[in-house]
């Protein structure tokens, strides 16, 4: 408990920019993903019934609307909210070129990687369970979730602040 | 905030604003521009038509009893034909997708309830009800097809024979082998005087089909 805590408090340093643009470029393509089923919806086109499988039950279930948002727009916001932590981060760094890099917004914008995971476990879930039926385009969301999580785990393990350093930032 | 910072921000937004852009245009695009669909085959005594044979219009649709899409479709359909039943006919052909259980035991009751003269009476039962038994088991599904049987006044015992006949399930097997022979990928699809048309609202498609009464349409 003591090492989460440490993993997800610590600040981060010496963050590469290659990864932060690759946090970036996979945050737009979920966001492209989910902005593209919250446009479907709000222009309230019925999806059609695929050969393929079984999208438009899953975009037509009471599942896809949370107190009357669609789930895609959540997402789509979600997604964005990364993406900026990025941007910010890689602003400071190569446009004000800040001394010190703004790593907070992006651990912070990070960490919503692990709600976002949990949500896409539990979308994909009642996709086997409950409907029955698979959307490509909910599914790509979830493997997009996925990757991020992935590489915010690396980068807190990797780049967090190590004890020395976090003594001596105490003291 | 200089300006290589209101660069960075604008290009931000941008790419934001390219990438939905492009989302608009893609969905916008119609998809028969592109389409390699081929033509349905000739209407013949088999099909389930309503409508006079020499309307001007003819359109065709290859729908799936248990598709969400076709059910709100079917709405459409029946208002444009009250609108222009004189100068329109209506084909229905079967469709049966693989992830709807109960698609093949509605196209069953549909065509049983069309031996006896009721197709399109069952037709409107199935889609206007879908949700009531869209997710039953089969058999719970089936006792709800007999209850419409029951209210459209059906003789039962034919009814019953005729939903397990072979011959029923021959034609609907042969009417999807013909929707899979000219590449159709999902239902409802639709056909006006042979052309595929991808109507996303009522309006675009009554605008396709009065278009074509007027003989305007390509």
């Amino acid at each position: 408990m003591k090492n989460l805590k440490r993993l997800l408090t610590r600040p981060l340093v010496a963050l590469p920019s290659s990864l932060v643009i690759i946090i970036l470029v996979v945050a737009l393509v979920g966001f492209a993903d989910a902005t593209y089923l919250s446009a479907e919806h709000f222009r309230g086109v019925i999806p059609p019934c695929s050969v393929t499988g079984g999208c438009e039950k899953v975009l037509t279930s009471d599942f896809s609307v949370v107190f009357g948002i669609p789930v895609s727009l959540l997402g789509a916001v979600y997604y964005l909210l990364i993406a900026i932590g990025g941007l910010i981060f890689l602003e400071s760094k190569h446009i004000s070129k800040l001394e010190k890099h703004n790593s907070e917004i992006l651990r912070l914008s990070l960490l919503l990687t692990i709600p976002g995971f949990l949500a896409s476990v539990w979308f994909t879930g009642l996709q086997v369970f409950v409907i029955h039926s698979y959307c490509t385009y909910c599914l790509g969301s979830a493997c997009v979730t996925t990757i991020l999580l992935s590489l915010t785990v690396v980068m807190f393990r990797k780049y967090r602040r190590t004890d020395e350093e976090d003594l001596r930032f105490k003291i | 905030m200089n300006t290589k910072r209101i660069t960075f921000w604008l290009g931000f937004v941008v790419i934001i604003g390219l990438i939905i852009w492009g989302l608009v245009v893609a969905m916008n695009k119609t998809p028969n521009s592109t389409s390699k669909i081929g033509v349905p085959a000739p209407v013949t005594s088999s099909d389930n038509v309503e409508g006079s044979s020499s309307a001007r219009v003819t359109l065709i649709e290859y729908g799936d009893f248990q598709c969400p899409a076709c059910s709100t479709y079917a709405f459409y359909v029946e208002r444009l034909f009250n609108e222009a039943s004189s100068t329109m006919r209506v084909v229905f052909r079967h469709f049966p997708l693989s992830q709807h259980p109960n698609a093949i035991p509605a196209a069953r009751a549909a065509e049983a309830a069309g031996v006896q003269g009721k197709f399109w009476d069952m037709y409107r039962l199935l889609y206007a009800n879908q949700s009531d038994w869209s997710e039953k088991t089969t058999t719970e599904a089936n006792t709800i097809f007999d209850g419409y049987a029951t209210t459209l006044k059906l003789d039962m015992t034919n009814f019953k024979a005729d939903e397990m006949s072979s011959s029923t399930i021959a034609k609907i097997m042969a009417q999807e082998a013909e929707g899979q022979k000219i590449g159709i990928d999902h239902t409802p699809s639709f056909f006006v005087n042979g052309r595929e048309v991808n109507p996303n609202t009522y309006e675009e498609f009554k605008t396709i089909i009065d278009a074509a009464l007027s003989g305007t349409a390509e």
